[in-house]
């Protein structure tokens, strides 16, 4: 009878968990709108260094790089040269897919697939 | 009158004597009043990722090291995998005998998860005969990974998963051991419209003692929802590894394809495939600490 009553009793706290049970997905809770993402004006001080301070500098800032396996990719001359493993990265294509705790954004890959394709100005 | 009554006088003797052997019969037999409870099933409370049937005794706490490696397909720059880690801590405790409840934090997600295991049937023989174990496994999952689009509204429901698992064991024999785990998933935020919410997913996992301190497992999860059309391929994970048992230590070293150490992030979220090479090693440490001392005899 004590089982019962403490058996019943954990589920029931449980249960208050799950009345935040919910059926989202990401693409009917954020609709894209065909203005969100701006692909004609796309620079590295502008469009790039956000993404990468907001996903990437956790890992692989300058100062603590040693946890994002050594890359830099905070000057612009590092993006540069590592912008191949960066893009099988971000596709998800690649054998270390980025960020470890979920995919960009489409717009922010493929803003960031524009800019090595204009030839990675630093504007 | 005078013949029936003697008659009937060694009717009743032959009838007692009948009587003597049948109670000779019945001490001869062993007593069927104990019940041999069946214990050590497995030898941790994990298969290697996903719960075994196997609890903690009361007023026993166990501190949980889980690591898993990176892929070996990552080559030898990468020294095969090795380079790249991935670590769950928990610690679970045994609140009775038939209850125990877990909390932990992986890197995978920044994840903390909690759970509570019920132990509804105990497999025994003897006076009561159950064929197999079956315990209930409750818990959630919170990501606590910052979200990548910090422009738009974020939820903090969108961050939980919760998971509820049947676990059914069998000690077939001193040496075997098996366990079927039907799994629900629930994540609350997936990518895409045609990834799935609700995920089910029958686990199957063995044992094999190859010695008094070693043995040899295996686990698969089949993921029953279909797996086309999802926002990134995703395979059922499987692993097979030994454990190795020593004193207060159980290790448990294995090859896996799955990143992830708990239920929502290996059922459901694995992205590596055997068949490509995307397996790595992981292993578990598991040691128990005794907290309360308790007189009856720990049914671990």
């Amino acid at each position: 009878m004590k089982r019962l009553f403490i058996s019943l009793a954990t589920i029931t706290i449980f249960l208050f968990f799950f009345v935040s049970c919910y059926y989202d997905n990401e693409e009917a809770l954020y609709p894209t709108l065909s203005t969100a993402c701006d692909t004609t004006l796309v620079t590295f001080s502008g469009t790039i260094v956000p993404i990468l301070t907001n996903n990437c500098y956790s890992c692989h800032s300058n100062a603590n790089a040693t946890f994002g396996g050594g890359i830099h990719l905070q000057a612009i001359a590092d993006v540069i040269t590592n912008s191949p493993r960066v893009v099988a990265a971000i596709n998800q294509t690649g054998q270390f897919p980025m960020p470890p705790g979920g995919k960009l954004t489409n717009c922010s890959i493929v803003q960031f697939g524009i800019w090595v394709r204009n030839g990675m100005p630093n504007n | 009158m005078k013949r029936i009554f003697p008659a009937f006088l060694l009717s009743l003797i032959s009838m007692g004597i009948f009587a003597q052997d049948d109670l000779m019969n019945i001490v001869d037999q062993s007593s069927p009043k104990d019940i041999n409870l069946t214990t050590a099933t497995f030898k941790s409370t994990r298969i290697m990722n996903g719960h075994s049937i196997e609890r903690m005794p009361p007023g026993q706490l166990d501190v949980r090291i889980s690591h898993r490696f990176g892929t070996i397909n990552s080559g030898g720059y990468n020294f095969f995998g090795l380079d790249v880690t991935n670590i769950h801590l928990s610690l679970e405790y045994g609140i009775f005998n038939w209850l125990m409840i877990g909390v932990g934090r992986g890197e995978y997600e920044k994840t903390f998860d909690g759970f509570a295991k019920f132990s509804i049937l105990r497999q025994s023989t003897g006076a009561r005969v159950m064929p197999v174990s079956v315990s209930v496994v409750t818990s959630i999952a919170l990501k606590t990974i910052k979200f990548p689009d910090q422009t738009r509204t974020n939820y903090y429901t969108s961050r939980l998963a919760y998971v509820t698992q049947i676990l059914i064991a069998r000690k077939i024999s001193q040496g075997i051991s098996v366990q079927l785990t039907p799994s629900y998933v629930h994540r609350n935020l997936v990518a895409t419209e045609l990834d799935p919410n609700d995920i089910f997913a029958m686990g199957a996992g063995a044992r094999l003692k190859l010695s008094k301190r070693v043995s040899l497992n295996g686990e698969y999860y089949y993921i029953a929802n279909p797996k086309t059309y999802l926002s990134q391929k995703v395979y059922n994970p499987l692993s097979v590894g030994f454990d190795i048992e020593t004193g207060g230590h159980v290790f448990q070293l294995f090859f896996t394809n799955s990143i992830g150490m708990i239920e929502k992030a290996f059922i459901g979220e694995t992205t590596g495939s055997w068949s490509n090479g995307d397996i790595r090693f992981g292993f578990n440490i598991s040691r128990v600490f005794t907290l309360k001392k308790h007189n009856k005899p720990s049914n671990y």
